[in-house]
């Protein structure tokens, strides 16, 4: 392994470690405003979509729009998580409509 | 404790199964890009942090030096100090020891796991530990097999590019618990939406993920101020 990679990947494990560690540590030892304890409650669900809706709405070449494919299995693996709610059983039917969707050329 | 490690583990199979696809997706990538075996799974095994891996090795394959390419993880990876700072509530007082661990390898996808069922997580460290753990071997074996037989593994194939997305939609949809939440979510995705062309470096992420959760306490705020007796920073 080159020496530069390997302070390359050090470098990007320290900024990649701070971000982690710094509240959890930190917040381990403090006690939370309520307030704020209100604002964190809705973190996960902001990630998630902020995460989710760009994957879905995403068009070659990295723009936003509407593409069938993509849209079709999103809505299908959100009733099926909604109804059954079961992670693997959501990634697995997730690939296979993706897959079989992607046989009909939409 | 043992038993803490074995469901820990258990649980981390949907994140393991698409961890695997997309590891295999960068090892192919990082070796295009000129980096060894060797270096493609030692970055997965040092860094551990899936986007950035993706955009470093894209910015080493157009000979970026070193300096801009830490400085953008940094940014990309900035998102986890609202993460972290959302589950520490539930490892409060815990040892360093611990806290390395669990800060170290905690993921998006661990991250929205943890938040899906808190009870399963809360006083726990060991349980998440092994989750993350486990996520994180299968993220350098993904990696390694990537880099080995990457030419044999059409990445593209089988519904794979979607395992992620599927996993995240579900866990979503697991948390959306009241018509807040709902309206987070939604404002969430669509500032997301409208941010990604305008900011680099996926920090319309952060963008989304500070501003939908103040506008969802606004809302509440107006709802019902005597039932959820938060004050609300409305901009700062």
């Amino acid at each position: 392994m080159r020496f530069g990679m390997l302070l390359l990947f050090l470098g990007m494990a320290a900024v990649t470690f701070l971000p982690r560690f710094l509240p959890m540590a930190l917040v381990s030892r403090i006690t939370i405003p309520d307030r704020a304890k209100a604002f964190l409650e809705y973190v996960p669900v902001a990630v998630l979509s902020a995460l989710v809706f760009p994957a879905i709405f995403a068009v070659d070449g990295g723009g936003v729009g509407i593409e069938m494919r993509p849209l079709l299995t999103a809505i299908v693996v959100g009733l099926f998580a909604w109804k059954v709610k079961n992670l693997f059983g959501s990634v697995v039917l997730g690939m296979v409509v993706y897959w079989a969707l992607g046989l009909t050329a939409l | 404790m043992g038993r803490d490690i074995r469901e820990g583990v258990k649980a981390a199979l949907p994140i393991v199964l698409g961890y695997l696809p997309v590891g295999i997706a960068y090892g192919v990538l990082a070796r295009a890009a000129g980096l060894s075996t060797m270096e493609t799974g030692a970055m997965s095994f040092i860094v551990f942090a899936g986007a950035s891996q993706f955009i470093a090795v894209g910015m080493l394959a157009s000979g970026i030096a070193t300096l801009p390419i830490i400085l953008t993880t940094l940014a990309v990876n900035s998102r986890h100090l609202l993460m972290s700072s959302a589950i520490a509530p539930h490892f409060k007082g815990q040892p360093l020891k611990n806290l390395i661990p669990l800060t170290a390898q905690l993921t998006d996808e661990s991250f929205a796991l943890a938040m899906a069922d808190t009870a399963k997580v809360s006083g726990r460290p060991h349980y998440l530990i092994a989750l993350q753990a486990t996520a994180w071997l299968s993220w350098v074996s993904g990696s390694l097999i990537g880099a080995l037989f990457g030419s044999l593994i059409d990445s593209a194939s089988f519904g794979i590019p979607f395992a992620m997305t599927a996993l995240f939609i579900c866990l979503l949809v697991i948390q959306i618990k009241s018509r807040a939440h709902l309206a987070v979510a939604l404002i969430a995705g669509a500032l997301a939406l409208s941010f990604k062309g305008a900011l680099p470096n996926n920090l319309y992420i952060v963008a989304a993920t500070i501003i939908a959760p103040l506008v969802g306490l606004w809302l509440i705020q107006k709802r019902a101020h005597v039932e959820v007796p938060v004050e609300v920073e409305v901009e700062d």
